[in-house]
């Protein structure tokens, strides 16, 4: 008997729906959009910049060489199939 | 909000602790996956290791991918930006905090137990009982946090980012405790073709109500800051999310065409399928006119390039997915590798790239620091999405060619040799998307971590 749980679901679903719906509709949250528009931009500050560190830079370098080996292997993986397989 | 509170500087720890919450299991689901890919190439690579064998590493990686690495990305995002519109504070960081080492909690535990093979069986619905319960508590934590900064909230109007991060935390938190039948603790499932039924709402509810409505939440949030323009219409973007709501929710029975479930349902689902275009059009056309023209300031911005490309990629996987309901298409492309290329498509190239997009938006504004390396960004950028295409295009043969035999009436062990190399392709793909991962983790945990004043 599995009815009563997917009746429940629906019935509460719909009656959070429309709550939120009406609320929405009397609380004024689909008039003035145009300025709803904007509300992202506001706030806005920049990121603070910093110079780079040299040992960063070497890090930098170990992880772009892990990068190339993933795709080297990945072509390897490819020609070897390709050839051998 | 006290005094002391509105003059103090903030923190974000709560966004702050699902960003590295999201870095790391996503190396960890993204190894799951590549470990999967290599025992289909070779299958007795992990013989007599019962915790990794390919049952046991398939779910812990679509869960991890689910819930370890996009859902905590994306509210990373949600959690800064939601009280940024409504230019208040969050309700609460210890709750928030809470949240997070619940999250955690369950993820450990989630893996711990799939391995041990302690599985529900149900797919996307395999874990167990008390951590299903852990989720469903922190879904509830998460709501009640973000509907208690609505409450305190200095701005009038609810911009769509928030209206959409509140429906997925509410509907997901009430679906998963329903997909996953918490009401009999045992099995976790009903009996018969109802629990098909049951799961299948819920497995594409876990898309359609918490990836999609987050990760609009992102792209509204994100591309209209990104490009210095308002959004192209606030109107439209309500259009689609109440159309969202009524229409994403009936969809899931489309992955029971070939079942004997009742009719109407399939028709519901097939229409509904196909009137997706609805708020994915509306959804898609807003986010591209509020670029339009800007794509230089899109592209600036390593978070909004993640952002913009993932939305290329829901409309790829949005026409491909209301193609996949109708039944004439399905009979050649379901219970093949055409839907793990569309599930590919949506999790990793819509859904995980725009929660990558919104971590790297939001890492320097919540930290106040530089990201630690932009070039190691666009690296990650670069691998995900040469993976990811190569997945779409791979997978897509493959099922291609595993449909029409299978229509044909050719046997599966003589398909196997045919797909064998493609196999092959998709395994070196996941070491690509994989490298990705782990970049991304470093670079992540390096801003993060990294004192005020240091840089690379």
């Amino acid at each position: 008997m599995y009815y009563p749980y997917f009746i429940t679901y629906m019935g509460i679903g719909l009656a959070i729906s429309l709550a939120v719906f009406y609320w929405a509709l009397n609380n004024g949250q689909f008039k003035d959009q145009q300025r709803a528009r904007f509300l992202p931009l506001a706030d806005e500050t920049a990121p603070i910049r910093i110079r780079a560190s040299r040992l960063g830079r070497y890090e930098i370098y170990a992880l772009f060489v892990l990068a190339v080996a993933g795709l080297a292997l990945s072509a390897g993986v490819l020609i070897f199939a390709l050839t051998r397989g | 909000m006290s005094n002391a509170m509105a003059t103090s500087p903030e923190k974000h720890l709560t966004a702050r602790g699902f960003c590295i919450t999201s870095a790391c299991w996503m190396a960890v689901a993204t190894f799951m996956g590549l470990l999967g890919a290599i025992e289909l190439v070779a299958p007795d690579l992990t013989e007599n290791l019962g915790w990794i064998v390919f049952g046991r590493v398939r779910p812990i990686h679509v869960n991890l991918v689910l819930f370890g690495f996009v859902t905590p990305g994306l509210l990373s995002a949600a959690y800064y930006f939601v009280p940024k519109l409504l230019r208040t504070r969050l309700y609460s960081e210890k709750l928030g905090l809470v949240t997070v080492i619940t999250w955690n909690l369950a993820l450990v535990a989630g893996v711990a137990t799939l391995a041990a093979g302690l599985s529900q069986g149900r797919e996307y619905a395999e874990l167990i009982w008390p951590i299903d319960m852990a989720i469903v508590i922190a879904f509830g934590l998460i709501f009640f946090n973000l509907i208690m900064t609505v409450k305190q909230r200095n701005e009038p109007l609810l911009y769509v980012s928030v209206w959409y991060v509140l429906a997925a935390a509410l509907l997901t938190g009430v679906t998963f405790a329903l997909g996953n039948v918490v009401w009999q603790p045992d099995s976790g499932a009903l009996v018969g073709i109802p629990d098909a039924i049951l799961l299948w709402f819920y497995g594409h509810n876990i898309f359609g109500l918490l990836l999609t409505p987050l990760s609009a939440a992102v792209a509204y949030y994100v591309i209209p800051r990104a490009c210095r323009a308002p959004l192209y219409s606030h109107t439209l973007s309500l259009l689609g999310f109440w159309s969202l709501i009524v229409i994403y929710t009936h969809v899931g029975t489309h992955h029971l065409l070939q079942v004997p479930v009742p009719t109407w349902l399939k028709v519901v689902a097939i229409v509904d399928s196909i009137a997706m275009v609805i708020p994915v059009m509306a959804f898609l056309i807003n986010i591209w006119y509020t670029a339009r023209g800007k794509l230089g300031e899109v592209h600036a911005d390593v978070g909004a390039k993640f952002v913009f490309t993932g939305t290329i990629m829901y409309f790829f996987v949005s026409i491909q997915g209301s193609m996949m309901a109708l039944p004439q298409v399905q009979r050649v492309t379901h219970f093949n590798n055409w839907v793990v290329a569309h599930a590919h498509i949506g999790v990793l190239g819509f859904a995980g790239m725009i929660a990558l997009g919104g971590l790297y938006y939001v890492l320097p504004r919540m930290t106040g620091k530089p990201l630690y390396s932009r070039f190691l960004a666009d690296l990650q950028y670069w691998l995900v999405l040469i993976g990811i295409s190569g997945f779409a295009i791979v997978l897509t043969i493959v099922g291609l060619i595993q449909g029409n035999a299978w229509l044909n009436g050719e046997t599966v062990y003589r398909v196997l040799p045919e797909i064998h190399i493609y196999y092959i392709t998709r395994a070196s793909l996941g070491v690509m998307i994989f490298c990705g991962a782990l970049i991304g983790l470093f670079n992540i945990a390096k801003t993060l971590l990294a004192p005020s004043g240091e840089n690379a």
